[in-house]
């Protein structure tokens, strides 16, 4: 077993434990941290894989997004430090069914469908950023204009539904 | 078979099923929101895996897996403005409280 299996294997299991741990614990701030420290093992896991431009984004990335989930949660949870220990689940059995099934369905496609010759080597880092950059303003440049104006748009309409409505008589 | 491609599509299905439990179960719209979040990191691992192992030349998997976290972004930017607009409204972001919005 090499050094890279061992820690694709690694950083896979750490992403997958604290993923299942954001549902198990009663903190809404654990969860939060728990999602943040999955969405960073998944990024290592990337750099493992020697897919070093989208390590690094996912780590950055998700390190923002969930500190704003973290600072959302403590906003809006009844009980954010789960020091009551609130159960805020439903329907846990068929949800616990739906995913094993998805899990086994999944990892049968996996296992079972012939992938072809695998390669063993990846373009370097600098290579592969070369790539992507002329992938993105090339073939695909329209998909990633869109993708920007999506996100501009969402943004926009996500201010625009969380703003506080003004009343007709308020000057102000 | 690769056993390094294998941990990673066993990884990204474990992400995939963890999150459809949690969009399922959770009553929280922020927690049904990490499930779905778990949902997109277990598509991404699975993209990541095919282009690392599969074709390593094209880097279109890498383009979509941008696309993957933009949409990662725009599910939280807009599920924030849902839930800041139902926290204001009703006090609570609870689902179970939201029978109204089924129409």
């Amino acid at each position: 077993m090499t050094a890279q299996t061992f820690f694709i294997g690694f950083f896979g299991v750490a992403a997958v434990w604290f993923g299942i741990v954001v549902f198990r614990t009663f903190s809404m701030v654990r969860s939060a941290l728990a999602l943040l420290f999955s969405q960073t093992a998944l990024g290592a896991m990337f750099l493992s894989m020697q897919v070093e431009f989208l390590g690094v984004l996912q780590i950055m990335m998700m390190a923002t997004e969930m500190t704003i989930m973290a600072i959302f949660m403590v906003m809006f949870m009844m009980d954010p430090g789960g020091l009551g220990k609130m159960d805020m689940t439903h329907q846990k059995r068929l949800s616990l069914a739906v995913g094993i099934v998805s899990f086994v369905a999944a990892v049968a496609v996996a296992v079972f469908i012939d992938w072809g010759p695998l390669a063993s080597t990846a373009p370097d880092a600098a290579q592969q950023t070369v790539d992507l950059g002329l992938e993105l303003l090339g073939r695909s440049m329209l998909i990633f204009e869109t993708a920007g104006i999506t996100i501009l748009t969402s943004m926009i309409a996500a201010i625009a539904v969380a703003i506080q409505p003004l009343k007709r008589n308020d000057k102000s | 078979m690769s056993i390094e491609f294998l941990l990673a599509l066993m990884s990204g299905a474990a992400l995939f099923g963890v999150g459809i439990y949690g969009a399922l179960s959770q009553t929280n719209l922020v927690m049904i929101m990490m499930g779905v979040e778990l949902i997109l990191a277990g598509a991404m691992v699975n993209l990541l895996a095919f282009w690392r192992y599969l074709h390593p030349d094209n880097p279109a998997a890498q383009m979509f897996v941008l696309i993957i976290m933009t949409v990662m972004a725009i599910e939280m930017a807009v599920g924030f403005g849902v839930a800041i607009a139902r926290f204001r409204a009703r006090g609570s972001v609870e689902m179970e409280e939201a029978a109204e919005l089924k129409g």
